[in-house]
């Protein structure tokens, strides 16, 4: 990691705001504006879906104790619109974000400066196409059954091809730059570029277009599952992670060796991990217990992860340091929530706790651990490192920051301790016989309206902070680039 | 570990590892899985879907049910599936070697319906369900589903009447090879 620090640019002191340069005068390097202008179109389209995801969030949050609430339409059926939401929030924000972030990465640590940003630029705008006539089809047709796969396959195609641009050629091209040392964020973006249009293209074809027989589509899909939450938005934020940690605060990690282990155990077990979803499903017993085995082994990365992030923040006052900064406030609060979400990953997957939690709302928890309280957060903080250098501009306005950490973490701590709470209530209440409708629990949909809400103020800041700086300084980058 | 091809070749056999070992081995297991009968010379099981309730599973994806109702009926053991009457006996693989897209589910917003077909009493109440859930239900109305009537009364059209048709074909209360009902 310390060569990562001898390549970087001298980093700031005290930028609560992200600013770009220690000097004040708004400059961008080469690198950056070499790949400006993908990133920064992946980062606008991501904060367009996020601001859709968050509505819908909301529309759907209402709907579940209003059921009633804008059901005129067939349209607007909850069961189509949660299928959207998620897929807006999953393809729409967290992934163009992390195609954006690992191609800067990328760019960043190996001071490479990117020829061909065009290529990535016309994948992004073929996603984001493909995105939106799924999303129409899901609309107003129909959808496929599975958590992630319910756009229609030919979509998927588009995905694929899409993928191939903007994400797993550029890293192949970054990582094969004449000379150069292999860092451990490369690993971690090559290896995640790499495993989801693999797996992606797998499933597909093994679900939608050639079905394999009965439940092995369930198998499939819940590998598939596994594979992209934790191998392509897990890895590409601890990628991030791996980068801001150290170098926001100066130092090396602890126990960088390690973190070769810590690797290639999270690419091993990650895939396998898979059918531990799966307990009390129809599906043969040594593939559940495989899946059990898997998660339990979930324990070497994580361990390395923590102590190469832990130790490094209790070093120096690491952990003040890094709430008074910006990035690492966003980052540091996805580490913990990464280290909890695995942690519970590895719990629950023991047969007789997840016999109580399954189907409930404690799944959703988990999940939203992972997804938002981890890799949303980091994304976050990655923006306001990022964006600032990309524009050569300064962050419009500090309090929205604050509004918009503020309101996020409260409302995912909320959100998420209430799935967990409500979830695991609801299930003691099943495991002892308690008729079905009597263990809801109507304040659960309530809080969950509440904390949608709070999620919709946090982003709009966010928004309003990024547009103001990506429209007011869209012309710095051509000046940079000629300068 | 600067090496490129190194890292691919070792991220390629992670991703075949778990595909092999999970994916290949299951459909080695269950990829030739088909209809049985419980004794033999006795009827095959699952028994062939109606034309109507085929459309009807249309209808339900559709719409989205998946979000809210799973169908599998978990082991007694493995959460209290059986004893909250969804089913009389656990799923099994053989269950849905006919479903084109199996509907499994993962979250239980509203009861299993893996069963439903055995403890629903009629269509005229399935209708009424689905016209005007009961008061307190998570569940919204489709009234998209239903047409006026000459009477003025609700009647489930075209779409409404192959989803009741569905609902009502969803049965796992035979017996098969390897899940024997009790006599």
């Amino acid at each position: 990691m310390s060569q990562e620090n001898q390549h970087s640019r001298p980093p700031g002191q005290g930028r609560p705001q992200g600013r770009p340069a220690d000097t004040g005068s708004p400059r961008i390097s080469r690198v950056d504006a070499s790949v400006a202008s993908p990133v920064k179109f992946f980062f606008a389209s991501a904060l367009l879906w996020l601001l859709v995801s968050s509505v819908l969030a909301v529309i759907t949050a209402v709907k579940l104790h209003l059921p009633g609430f804008l059901n005129s339409f067939e349209y607007l059926t909850f069961g189509r619109l949660d299928a959207i939401q998620r897929n807006v929030f999953f393809y729409g924000w967290a992934s163009n974000a992390l195609i954006g972030l690992n191609l800067w990465l990328l760019a960043s640590l190996g001071r490479f400066e990117f020829r061909n940003g065009w290529i990535a630029t016309l994948g992004g705008l073929i996603w984001n196409l493909a995105l939106t006539v799924g999303i129409a089809t899901v609309l107003i047709d129909s959808q496929n059954a599975f958590e992630l796969l319910e756009l229609p396959r030919g979509v998927a195609l588009a995905f694929f091809v899409a993928f191939l641009l903007a994400a797993l050629w550029p890293a192949v091209a970054f990582v094969r730059r004449p000379t150069g040392q292999v860092f451990v964020s490369q690993w971690y973006i090559l290896g995640a570029s790499f495993v989801l249009p693999v797996v992606y293209l797998l499933t597909q074809l093994m679900v939608l277009w050639c079905p394999t027989n009965g439940v092995l589509q369930a198998l499939v899909h819940s590998w598939f599952l596994q594979n992209f939450l934790l191998l392509w938005l897990g890895a590409s934020a601890l990628a991030a992670v791996y980068y801001f940690l150290p170098k926001e605060l100066e130092t090396t990690l602890t126990g960088y060796y390690l973190s070769t282990v810590g690797f290639w155990t999270l690419f091993l077990f990650a895939g396998w991990t898979g059918p531990a979803t799966l307990l009390g499903s129809p599906v043969p017993l040594w593939i559940q217990s495989s899946g059990v085995v898997a998660a339990v082994m979930l324990f070497i990365p994580l361990t390395i992860t923590s102590i190469n992030f832990f130790g490094t923040l209790s070093r120096d006052s690491g952990w003040s340091r890094a709430w008074n900064n910006t990035t690492l406030r966003f980052v540091v609060f996805g580490l913990v929530a990464y280290t909890l979400a695995l942690a519970l990953q590895i719990i629950f997957s023991a047969r007789s706790l997840n016999a109580i939690v399954r189907f409930t709302s404690f799944a959703a928890g988990q999940q939203q651990l992972l997804t938002y309280a981890f890799v949303s957060m980091v994304i976050f903080g990655a923006a306001y490192y990022i964006l600032p250098r990309l524009t050569g501009a300064f962050w419009p306005s500090a309090k929205l920051v604050h509004l918009h950490f503020w309101s996020c973490a409260l409302a995912v701590v909320g959100s998420v301790a209430g799935s967990l709470f409500f979830g695991w209530t609801q299930g003691a209440a099943l495991a002892a016989a308690k008729p079905f409708a009597q263990t809801m629990h109507p304040q659960e949909a309530l809080l969950s309206s509440a904390f949608a809400v709070l999620f919709l103020i946090g982003h709009v800041a966010f928004a309003l902070n990024a547009f103001g700086m990506l429209t007011t300084c869209s012309s710095s980058t051509e000046e940079a680039r000629q300068a | 570990m600067n090496n490129l091809n190194l890292i691919l070749a070792g991220v390629f056999s992670t991703v075949a590892a778990s595909f092999g070992g999970l994916l290949l081995a299951g459909h080695a297991q269950l990829g030739a899985l088909g209809r049985a009968p419980a004794e033999e010379g006795g009827p095959l099981f699952p028994s062939l879907e109606p034309g109507l309730a085929i459309q009807g599973r249309q209808v339900y994806l559709q719409l989205g049910c998946v979000a809210c109702h799973t169908q599998q009926v978990r082991p007694a053991g493995q959460g209290s599936d059986i004893a909250q009457g969804w089913g009389v006996r656990p799923s099994v693989a053989r269950d849905y070697v006919l479903q084109s897209q199996v509907t499994l589910g993962n979250r239980r917003i509203g009861p299993d319906l893996a069963n439903y077909g055995a403890r629903a009493k009629s269509d005229s109440e399935i209708a009424a369900h689905l016209s005007a859930p009961a008061a307190g239900s998570a569940m919204p109305a489709f009234p998209t589903l239903f047409s006026q009537g000459k009477d003025g009364s609700l009647q489930p059209n075209e779409r409404g009447t192959a989803l009741i048709a569905y609902l009502k074909s969803l049965r796992q209360d035979y017996s098969s090879p390897e899940a024997k009902l009790k006599q």
